[in-house]
């Protein structure tokens, strides 16, 4: 309980408990009565183009916006009634980078504990500032800081009040490789402390990396929740393209089922599981003579493409029909 | 359930966001004030024939720091939440736990400490050509305390509701400085012919200033009770605004 003074104790284990929620503005419907439920300690990654809804559904939340119907609970506290509660517990690093030009990060961090409700502790923003590699410009104008810096910043301003249920609004864009993984880093620590963790990424190496589970979400409606290893899991195999010594033309019975020719002499076989893979590198070696092998995974990418794809298809249907 | 380290944090925050630019917050405003100190005050006074009494140079004073007052409580709070809302470090705010009332506490409060500050150097300057006079200190305190908290809210009111700063500067060129002018800053409505004696009681800021004047020198246009009652009614009004605006987080929350 330590790492959590004065928050108010969770009423509920579950960090987060959306319930149909739904956000219009004007006539447009940017979230579409979307329920999502949050387990204790997991990563989180939400994906989705942009547009989709990611950081409307986190503002609802967070408490920039508010929701046109539905309910939102964080540890069992409603947003909108017990919104002190909730505040206290959720954190929030936005996708858009602010800083106050009056302040220096060392300045702008007890501001923000003390915002939360925490009694400003300066050895707490020195630990946070060299955390994330900005002790040498605590005392700067954030001004002066660079943008990947200020993004730095941002992040710790975020930790400052030790959220249970923290939200990365594409916590790395526009950043480079190494902070990229530094960030990374960052999030495994606070997720091994306890934090929940929700981040919205269009990079799918990340979410792949990261997170236990994901949710897709377009055009505000959540397409897809999955373990990030059932999904990875179902959607394993790929494509295997050979390149082989005799014309394709000659051995064309002694293909494998499905083989796809490329041009004279590659072909494309798709696979579904590693022992599929093994028959059919074994029946192309006999066919013809392996010269080039190459082995393609399905990567989260295809997946999310494909459900995108699909769903876009079936809401063009809808229309048509109607 | 207060959050009160919220509430002193967002206080202290703002009074050091003005200390910091101090030249442009306090100091400048306070040398416009004492232009207009000796121009209208010290030059020109001594033709102007005594009101109600009083020297000119000492009628224009209570006109002056209220002028000073009302332009200082608006913009500190108007350009305060403005410039958060537009690099965008509002939104510390609003995922805070803080309430409306803490809000607006921590807001009225720090424009409150820079309008009093100048009103006060402002009231210096002018005592070291006149000399002191406070015919009733409580008067005085409560015509600044009240004029600070209204236009502090309208300050947020504005910021809250501009877009750009074009929005934002609209109201102390085109309501603030005219309606202050207009109200008895350097004359006695008496000396204005009908009907402009009887519409110029319609100017809210009429009354905040006679009624600074009766506090520190003891002659009002209008008796001192009903610039009290006015001065609380349009602090209320503004006050129901600036809530229902910020509760409903108007322009501010999605
Ligand atoms: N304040 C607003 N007023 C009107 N429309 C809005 C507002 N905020 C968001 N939208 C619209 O809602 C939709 C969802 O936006 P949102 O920012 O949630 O998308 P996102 O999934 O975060 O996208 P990105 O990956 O680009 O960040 C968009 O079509 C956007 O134009
Ligand atoms: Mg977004």
């Amino acid at each position: 309980m330590a790492g959590f003074r004065d928050a108010p104790p969770p009423r509920d284990p579950e960090p987060l408990r959306v319930d149909r929620v739904t956000k219009r503005f004007g006539g447009f419907v940017a979230v579409d009565e979307l329920s999502l439920e949050i387990r204790p300690g997991e990563i989180f990654a939400l994906l989705g183009p942009n547009g989709a809804g990611k950081t409307t559904l986190i503002h609802c939340i967070a408490g920039l916006a508010r929701p046109t119907a539905g309910s939102i609970r964080v540890f069992g506290y409603d947003t909108g009634a017990e919104f002190r509660q909730t505040r206290r517990l959720v954190g929030l690093v936005p996708q858009e980078v602010s800083f106050d030009p009056f302040f220096t990060p060392h300045e702008s961090l007890m501001i923000a504990m003390g915002l939360m409700g925490v009694p400003p502790d300066s050895a707490r923003a020195d630990a946070l500032l060299s955390a994330f590699a900005l002790d040498r410009h605590r005392d700067a104008y954030t001004r002066t800081l660079s943008g990947g810096m200020k993004r730095r910043l941002n992040v710790a301003k975020a930790l400052v009040h030790r959220p249970r249920l923290l939200f990365l609004d594409e916590p790395t864009a526009g950043v480079d490789v190494e902070l990229r993984k530094d960030l990374w880093g960052e999030v495994e620590r606070l997720r091994d402390a306890g934090t929940t963790i929700i981040l919205t990424t269009h990079y799918l190496e990340e979410a792949e990396q990261l997170a236990d589970r994901i949710g897709v979400i377009h055009r505000g409606r959540l397409l897809m929740v999955e373990d990030r290893d059932v999904l990875m899991k179902r959607y394993q195999g790929g494509t295997l393209r050979a390149r082989l010594d005799v014309p394709l033309d000659e051995i064309a019975h002694a293909l494998p089922p499905g083989a796809q020719r490329i041009d004279r002499h590659q072909v494309a076989v798709s696979w579904s599981d590693p022992e599929a893979l093994a028959d059919a590198i074994q029946t192309l070696r006999s066919a013809g003579g392996l010269s080039d092998l190459a082995v393609e995974h399905t990567r989260l990418e295809d997946i999310f493409v494909e459900l995108i794809a699909n769903a876009d298809d079936e809401s063009n249907g809808e229309r048509g029909t109607a | 359930m207060i959050n009160t380290v919220g509430l002193r944090t967002l206080l202290v925050k703002e009074i050091k966001r003005f200390l910091k630019v101090w030249q442009q917050t306090v100091i400048s405003p306070l040398m416009t004030t004492a232009l207009y100190f000796l121009v209208f005050g010290v030059a020109l006074g001594g033709r102007i024939d005594r009101i109600h009494g009083v020297e000119y140079i000492e009628f224009v004073i209570p006109g002056l720091i209220m002028l000073a007052m009302i332009t200082n409580s608006f913009l500190n709070a108007a350009s305060s939440l403005f410039q958060s809302k537009i690099n965008g470090t509002i939104v510390d705010l609003l995922v805070s736990p803080l309430g409306t009332f803490e809000v607006l506490a921590a807001y009225v409060a720090a424009a409150t400490v820079r309008a009093f500050l100048v009103g006060a150097l402002v009231y210096a300057v002018a005592a070291s050509f006149t000399g002191p006079s406070v015919n009733n200190l409580f008067w005085a305190l409560y015509f600044g305390l009240m004029v600070s908290v209204s236009f502090s809210l309208l300050g947020l009111i504005a910021a809250i509701w501009a877009e750009k700063f074009d929005h934002l500067s609209l109201f102390p060129n085109f309501i603030l400085t005219p309606l202050t002018f207009l109200g008895g800053v350097f004359y006695s409505i008496d000396m204005l012919p009908a009907p402009w004696d009887v519409v110029s009681k319609l100017n809210p800021i009429l009354y905040v200033v006679n009624g600074l004047r009766y506090g520190l020198l003891g002659t009002s246009d209008v008796p001192v009770m009903s610039a009290a009652a006015a001065a609380a009614a349009l602090a209320t009004a503004l006050f129901v605004i600036a809530v229902l605006l910020l509760g409903r987080g108007y322009k501010l929350r999605a």
